[in-house]
């Protein structure tokens, strides 16, 4: 069946453009590429404001919180695990993870391909190249009680200004997100506090604090920084569901 | 067409460590890091998709039998940044590849792997796979 579809797909492509009739372009050179793969410069300078004197956090951004284990951005913490949560960690298959099915990847897990945050006087919204965005009501509007809240994928987030550092507080989550590839689970507990402070034109540290009671025995931390990419650069089109052949393919445990 | 069934393989084209990106899903589940594959084909397919552009080659062996593969390469996003396009690779393309044999093949369809080189005819090697993507 995916290889009708497989086929499907490339026949349409092939019928629909002549694409392969062209010469291919040796890559293109002179930018500092980071992770062999996607290039960002990051930069100095000072730290662009918008009219009311708020840091702008205009731009796009390339990476941030750590995707592959969000262990490796803890500052002498370690992950505070209860005993079930290890034991629902080893049970999970590799075509189990969220990701696999093309199924959201919210912080910390958002940002291995590029982003950008646009701002309205109402609202922020994050734009992830993969694969989705976040909307972060800005009105000075609280929580629904939870238990008015739908849980859902991404929650209900509400942000505010506390100097120059934006934070994002987000509850009503649905726990079904894994944290990041290694798969770290949570619960319908979660409750996830972000802080993103643009130190300077190129560089934005970010923190997400994750305090779940139902994975984990106290909040914990996890730090990382993006940088800025090319004023060149913009948001690609990633449509993870168009032709995932991954899934009936992955093996075993997540590994 | 010539398997190197966990022999030393060097794979070129894999640029400088740095800041993570994604593979899409676990390489250790899909593919066998003790399969190291390497052959010359025909480009017979182009998949500029997501989650991952894929390219079907067919491999003649010694006795002149075609077999079909299926090659994961990155995301399109991932690959125009490192210098593709979506013509890079053309119907009737003669390509070396390196790369990983997947640990389950569809029975009647081609052989799963993911390349971590591919070589056009102009012998220049093309990005192929992350660092990630490869499970490193």
């Amino acid at each position: 069946m995916n290889r009708i579809i497989t086929l499907s797909i490339a026949a349409a492509v092939l019928s629909a453009s002549s694409v392969f009739a062209q010469q291919a372009q040796a890559p293109a050179g002179g930018v500092r590429r980071l992770g062999g793969n996607i290039r960002a410069e990051g930069g100095s300078g000072p730290v662009p404001r918008t009219a009311d004197g708020k840091p702008s956090l205009e731009g796009v951004w390339q990476g941030g919180l750590p995707v592959g284990d969000i262990a490796q951005g803890m500052r002498g913490e370690k992950i505070p695990y209860l005993p079930e949560t290890q034991q629902i960690m080893a049970a999970a298959l590799a075509k189990d993870d969220p990701q696999a099915q093309c199924l959201p990847v919210p912080p910390p897990r958002a940002t291995p391909y590029p982003w950008r945050v646009v701002f309205t006087p109402t609202h922020g919204f994050f734009l992830y190249e993969m694969y989705d965005y976040r909307q972060i009501f800005m009105d000075g509007r609280k929580h629904p009680p939870l238990d008015e809240l739908d849980p859902t994928w991404k929650g209900h987030s509400i942000g505010w200004w506390e100097g120059d550092t934006l934070v994002i507080d987000t509850v009503g989550y649905n726990g079904k997100i894994w944290l990041d590839n290694r798969g770290h689970v949570v619960s319908d507990k979660l409750h996830t506090v972000e802080r993103y402070t643009r130190k300077d034109l190129g560089n934005m540290d970010i923190q997400i604090t994750i305090d779940d009671p139902g994975r984990y025995a106290r909040p914990f931390t996890v730090h990382g920084v993006a940088r800025l990419m090319p004023r060149t650069d913009e948001l690609l089109e990633y449509i993870c569901a168009e032709n995932n052949q991954d899934l009936p393919y992955l093996v075993g445990p997540r590994q | 067409m010539k398997i190197m069934w966990g022999g030393a393989l060097a794979a070129a084209a894999v640029l400088a460590s740095g800041v993570p990106a994604l593979a899409h899903h676990s390489f250790a589940a899909q593919y066998d890091a003790t399969k190291p594959v390497e052959m010359k084909g025909v480009v017979t397919q182009v998949d500029w998709t997501n989650p991952h552009a894929r390219f079907y080659i067919d491999v003649k062996d010694e006795r002149g039998q075609v077999k079909s593969w299926n090659f994961e390469l990155a995301s399109p996003n991932v690959l125009v940044r490192n210098g593709w396009k979506r013509n890079t690779l053309k119907i009737g393309d003669p390509v070396a590849v390196t790369g990983y044999l997947g640990r389950l093949s569809p029975p009647q369809g081609p052989i799963m792997a993911i390349a971590s080189s591919v070589t056009g005819s102009d012998g220049k090697p093309l990005f192929a796979s992350t660092q990630q993507d490869l499970g490193r």
